[in-house]
């Protein structure tokens, strides 16, 4: 008699492996074969993702199909059972995966508009977080301010594409064929602002030297090293924007002017 | 319906003796756009964690009580609970103030892998002692009893010693948890497994009972026309889970009723007319509410 760890092992192998051999010896048949049995949890396990996937991939599953996504996602859900139970959050990696995946490679712009989807999902499901207290910020010294390294919303992504990604999604998910038609794939590369706003996520298209600064603002590097990567443009209302929309929720002042290290924590 | 203030058991929690429904996505603006007459709603715990439908619930949840029944906690798992897990769903609980907790007797985690289902589990001295144990530590990590649900399963277990209803019986008498009856996962496991429906519920501790669960499952032709029970929750509830349920309130008295539907979802409207049917069956049990058969 196996104990519940083994048996449950076994089912492992079962519904993720494909493998029966471990579980059928405990099944009891009773007019239907174990296998048969065990194949009805696995197509339910199998489904479940798929359906997940789906639901965080719209556009990639309209994009290529619904036999070509289903058998992308089945390989997918083979190599990346969920590690956890909160199944919206089920699918991180899926850019990845059809960027290495070969019959995709006709499509170069899929792992693009998955990044997309993905962010989307994620700002969608993110905690809620308190906005940064301004109080707080006015009170640093100017001396230190340009020590600065902010928290940035766990709802806020940033994001860069060789192709026209956002204009993809937005044709694709509205099913808007003339949209769709017009997309020039060669226009360049396209950097925007994924966030939430109220119950909504919204994406934004933002300038070059713009993003270079909200990207090294939210990756927590010293203001004066957001200032640096970005000298053309105009820190104070950029960053003003930023606070104004509820996108830094914290601070603390860096050690040294590399952003290494953060000294104290405030909010 | 207006919720009742009909005595409750010390199972049952704040929620009233009446028929709510399960909320999902494509509902949450009907609902708040129309603010159907619904006496509570429940939701999958790990659909509502945080951002966007958080908010959204705790909007719901100023018009309506709202239950939370889990998918994911896993009380049947060998290798133990997934803690950080745990924390979350006690974060929600924070946020929303659930009048009821419920999960499943089932396991889904291994390995630490969430297997996306609610799985059958060998019943086992062994598999009784892990279940009670997790069902203790979440009521210990949450400060309040949970309901434990009766889950459909399509496969038995050879090395399995205790009937499922005693083992369901054992888990509330030796953790104080309620049960959670699901009367559609009854008939399902019943037919699949050659059990007798009547006989499962007859041998349920009425006053555990906190809840009862309502839905539609599909029968799937497998090998040689043999048929199995899906539970699905994709369609109305048949006649035969209705005559069950009608059982069971007659057994337990009015107790909170949920329909479920997670699949192919229709129209808001269609889960209102099942609730009303359930509604008009409570009302029935209080108009006669001791049956003497079963008292």
């Amino acid at each position: 008699m196996p104990s519940l760890l083994e048996l449950q092992r076994a089912v492992f192998h079962s519904l993720v492996e494909g493998d029966d051999r471990m579980a059928t010896p405990d099944v009891v048949a009773a007019g239907l074969t174990p296998a048969a049995r065990l194949g009805i949890y696995r197509d339910n396990f199998v489904g479940t993702l798929m359906n997940a996937l789906q639901l965080c991939y719209p556009a990639i599953h309209r994009l290529v199909g619904a036999e070509f996504f289903a058998g992308a996602a089945r390989i997918f859900i083979a190599a990346n059972p969920p590690r956890i139970a909160d199944l919206n959050l089920y699918g991180e990696g899926f850019a990845e995966f059809l960027a290495s995946f070969p019959p995709a490679a006709t499509l170069p712009y899929l792992p693009g508009v998955a990044r997309l989807e993905w962010a989307v999902n994620r700002a969608f499901h993110a905690p809620d977080a308190e906005p940064l207290d301004l109080a707080r910020l006015a009170a640093v010294a100017a001396a230190d301010q340009g020590r600065i390294a902010f928290r940035p919303h766990p709802a806020v992504a940033l994001l860069a594409a060789e192709h026209p990604v956002d204009a993809i999604w937005r044709a694709v998910l509205a099913r808007d064929d003339a949209a769709m038609a017009a997309i020039d794939l060669d226009a360049g590369p396209v950097r925007f602002l994924v966030e939430r706003c109220d119950t909504a996520v919204a994406v934004t298209s933002l300038a070059e030297p713009e993003w270079r600064f909200a990207a090294a603002l939210f990756a927590s590097r010293p203001l004066d090293a957001a200032i640096a990567a970005a000298p053309e443009s105009d820190a104070a209302s950029l960053l003003a924007g930023h606070l104004a929309a509820g996108r830094l929720i914290g601070f603390a002042l860096a050690d040294t002017g590399n952003g290494a290290g953060a000294a104290e924590n405030c909010r | 319906m207006p919720p009742s203030s009909a005595s409750i058991g010390a199972a049952r929690g704040p929620l009233p003796a009446a028929a709510g429904i399960g909320l999902r996505f494509p509902h949450h603006e009907a609902i708040l756009a129309a603010r159907p007459r619904i006496a509570w709603l429940e939701v999958h715990t790990e659909n509502y964690l945080g951002g966007t439908p958080l908010r959204i619930l705790e909007a719901i949840r100023r018009d309506y009580p709202v239950a939370f029944h889990g998918v994911g906690l896993s009380l049947g798992s060998a290798e133990g609970l997934d803690l950080a897990h745990l924390e979350r769903i006690a974060r929600a609980v924070q946020r929303i103030a659930p009048a009821l907790i419920s999960e499943h007797l089932s396991w889904s985690i291994v390995g630490g892998c969430y297997l996306a289902d609610l799985l059958p589990l060998p019943l086992t001295e062994e598999a009784l002692d892990i279940v009670c144990g997790h069902v203790d530590r979440v009521q210990t990590f949450l400060k309040r009893h949970i309901l434990v649900e009766n889950p459909s399963s399509y496969l038995c277990w050879r090395h399995s010693t205790i009937p499922e209803w005693e083992f369901l019986a054992a888990v509330a008498a030796r953790t104080g948890c309620g049960i959670l009856c699901d009367v559609n996962n009854i008939y399902v496991s019943a037919c699949n497994h050659g059990w007798d429906p009547r006989a499962y519920l007859a041998a349920l501790p009425g006053p555990a009972i906190g809840e009862i669960h309502l839905a539609g499952h599909s029968v799937q032709e497998i090998e040689g026309g043999l048929r199995l029970r899906i539970d699905d929750h994709g369609s109305r509830v048949i006649p035969e889970v209705w005559a069950l349920y009608a059982e069971a309130l007659a057994r337990f008295g009015p107790v909170p009723s949920l329909v479920e539907w997670d699949t192919n979802l229709p129209e808001l409207q269609v889960l209102l007319d099942e609730a009303e049917r359930a509604t008009r069956l409570l009302d029935r049990t209080r108009e006669a509410p001791a049956d003497a058969e079963f008292a």
